[in-house]
């Protein structure tokens, strides 16, 4: 099994999300991980500390960031990375994500992933810093490319190469989106197969899949529906090229009941099988394959919808 | 400042702006600066993208959270409340959780509300249950440690009273309505005005709830909350409810067992 910087392939998981509490508590079905959002936990106490006590009693669980802000204006506050280190101690999870992004600037945090300028001074502060928040942490930390929607004027290279610098300066991990490879593929107009096959393969800790919805002129990256069948290709081609990786699907919005996720990981399982087994049959080489190509403009959905990180909020239940 | 700080100073200026970007031709010639677009969008309509977001996700949170308020309110006034707190308050935490932080201040200077004093009571209790959700945790009485205490100092005892709990005194039944609202009940008239004592917290299932209290039990227990030892704090509830001090005397034994076992009181200091 190839280790990926000496962290394990937990499997196919899900992530936690508020809709599937009662189910998840009650039934405990058969889940390799389950992938938390950090904020929605760094609480004092109340339900969402119960919960997730009672998740990590049964479940491995990894934490996913939205808040690091690591491209912003400032580094991540200490009193945030001190809440974070909290938690890892307490999940034990093997490695901590975030976003390649930047959040806010001081006194406003736009509680948005807002795409950097792919440039080189971006990538020294960026990965100065990683290097930084990894020490803190403890455990490995791993960037996520984001779906965009704009592309900055003084970027000077793509994104892809502005990723794999990043990875490789700081020496942290990626946490590879497939879905946002797609989505920011098909609103900027570049070949998503150029993206997964010039990252470095063997920094590629953990995957993310989900759903997106297709507004003609743009996708936005809401994780509200099934996978599509051009991002399972774009997944399969993924780990043709990083062999087994720990893989989560996401789904935040429109949130459907768990069995339906469940089927949604079982796929994901399917697909990475194969693709393993294609690999191992060429000795460890990727098959050859054609490039996906820039992806054609689909059919739009008529809404356009808000969009969140991680779900649903946990609110005041019981008693209104 | 490096240039990515200017740039990443006039992005936020841009998406917290009320209105889209992409219809003043200042503003779209600045967007063009920043952004590229491409053959289906313009770069103002890209960085608009990401405003419209901004305002989505914001105001849906706090609608969230107000539910009550917007209730009272109405939608065009509760958007106008919204906006204004937003451009006043821009959101700083990390966590959503805290971006209504300021609204029962903000409220209360809002004086062109209608049903002013009724939304000043609706946004300060809507506050304390979303304080009280997340509240620390604290384990309820040891009733061996309360047998271990020996008569003779309970006259200096302090009351420790659990995180997850506020007190607010309102001058409408907002509980009530809020709770209509959230039920969708089909009678949602406003309340009139009746002063009540709340208590809000977190029961032992970690579900929410608010119980009313008289004056004296509730002025009791805000001396608690204050720090007082158990007598001392008798005699202040006692003044601030004289009508009520007979009460206080006779039924102190019984309130302390009933919020004892509401695990409202969560520790006796000596």
């Amino acid at each position: 099994m190839t280790s990926r910087l000496g962290l394990p392939d937990l499997g196919i998981g899900v992530g936690l999300r508020v809709p599937h509490y009662r189910h998840i508590l009650d039934t405990r079905p058969a889940v390799d991980f389950f992938e938390v959002i950090s904020e929605n936990f760094m609480v004092p106490g109340g339900k969402p500390r119960y919960h997730l006590s009672a998740v990590c009693e049964t479940y491995r669980v990894v934490q996913h960031g939205v808040s690091l802000g690591i491209g912003n204006p400032t580094a991540p506050a200490d009193d945030y990375l001190v809440e974070l280190r909290k938690l890892v101690d307490e999940t034990k999870t093997p490695w901590v994500s975030d976003h390649l992004c930047w959040t806010g600037v001081p006194g406003t945090n736009l509680h948005d992933l807002l795409p950097l300028p792919y440039t080189q001074a971006v990538v020294e502060r960026v990965s100065e810093r990683a290097k930084r928040v990894q020490d803190r942490l403890g455990v490995r930390l791993l960037l996520e490319n984001t779906s965009s929607y704009m592309s900055h004027a003084s970027s000077t290279m793509p994104e892809w190469e502005f990723v794999s610098a990043i990875a490789e300066a700081a020496d942290i991990g990626l946490l590879f989106d497939v879905n946002n490879v797609y989505v920011s593929a098909y609103n900027h107009g570049f070949d998503p197969s150029e993206f997964v096959r010039s990252v470095p393969h063997e920094r590629i800790v953990q995957i993310h899949l989900a759903g997106h919805d297709n507004l003609g002129r743009y996708i936005i990256d809401t994780h509200g529906g099934h996978v599509i069948d051009p991002v399972w290709e774009l997944y399969r081609e993924t780990i043709e090229r990083t062999g087994p990786v720990s893989t989560l699907i996401e789904w935040d919005d429109r949130i459907p009941e768990f069995p339906v996720l469940a089927a949604e990981a079982e796929r994901a399982r399917r697909v990475r099988d194969e693709a393993v087994a294609a690999r191992a049959a060429l000795g460890g080489r990727a098959p050859a394959r054609p490039r996906m190509g820039v992806p054609v403009r689909g059919a739009a959905v008529p809404q356009h919808r808000a969009w969140t990180q991680g779900g649903p909020r946990e609110h005041e239940g019981g008693s209104p | 400042m490096s240039g990515v700080d200017e740039l990443q100073g006039e992005l936020a200026e841009l998406l917290t702006r009320r209105r889209a970007v992409d219809t003043d031709p200042t503003v779209r010639e600045q967007c063009a600066r920043i952004a590229t677009g491409n053959d289906r969008l313009s770069p103002a309509q890209q960085i608009e993208i990401y405003r419209e977001q901004f305002w989505l996700r914001h105001t849906s949170c706090l609608l969230e959270d107000f539910e009550g308020l917007g209730a009272v309110l109405g939608q065009s006034n509760w958007e106008r409340l919204i906006e204004d707190y937003l451009s006043a308050h821009p959101p700083t935490s990390f966590s959503l959780r805290d971006l209504g932080d300021r609204m029962p201040e903000f409220v209360e200077r809002s004086s062109w509300l209608p049903h002013h004093d009724l939304c000043v009571d609706m946004a300060r209790v809507e506050w304390a249950y979303i304080e009280v959700f997340d509240a620390p945790d604290a384990a309820p009485l040891d009733p061996a440690e309360l047998a271990a205490i020996p008569e003779s100092a309970w006259e200096r005892a302090r009351l420790r009273l659990s995180p997850a709990l506020r007190l607010v005194r309102v001058g409408h039944p907002v509980a009530a309505f809020r709770r209509s609202v959230r039920l969708n009940e089909a009678d949602r008239s406003l309340p009139e005005p009746e002063p009540q004592n709340l208590v809000i917290y977190r029961g032992q299932g970690r579900d929410l709830h608010h119980q009313v209290l008289g004056d004296a039990a509730f002025a009791l227990l805000q001396a608690l909350s204050e720090g007082l030892a158990l007598v001392p704090a008798a005699e202040r509830a006692m003044a601030r409810a004289p009508h009520q001090a007979d009460q206080i005397e006779h039924e102190l034994s019984a309130w302390f067992a009933d919020w004892a076992a509401r695990a409202w009181i969560v520790g006796v200091e000596i």
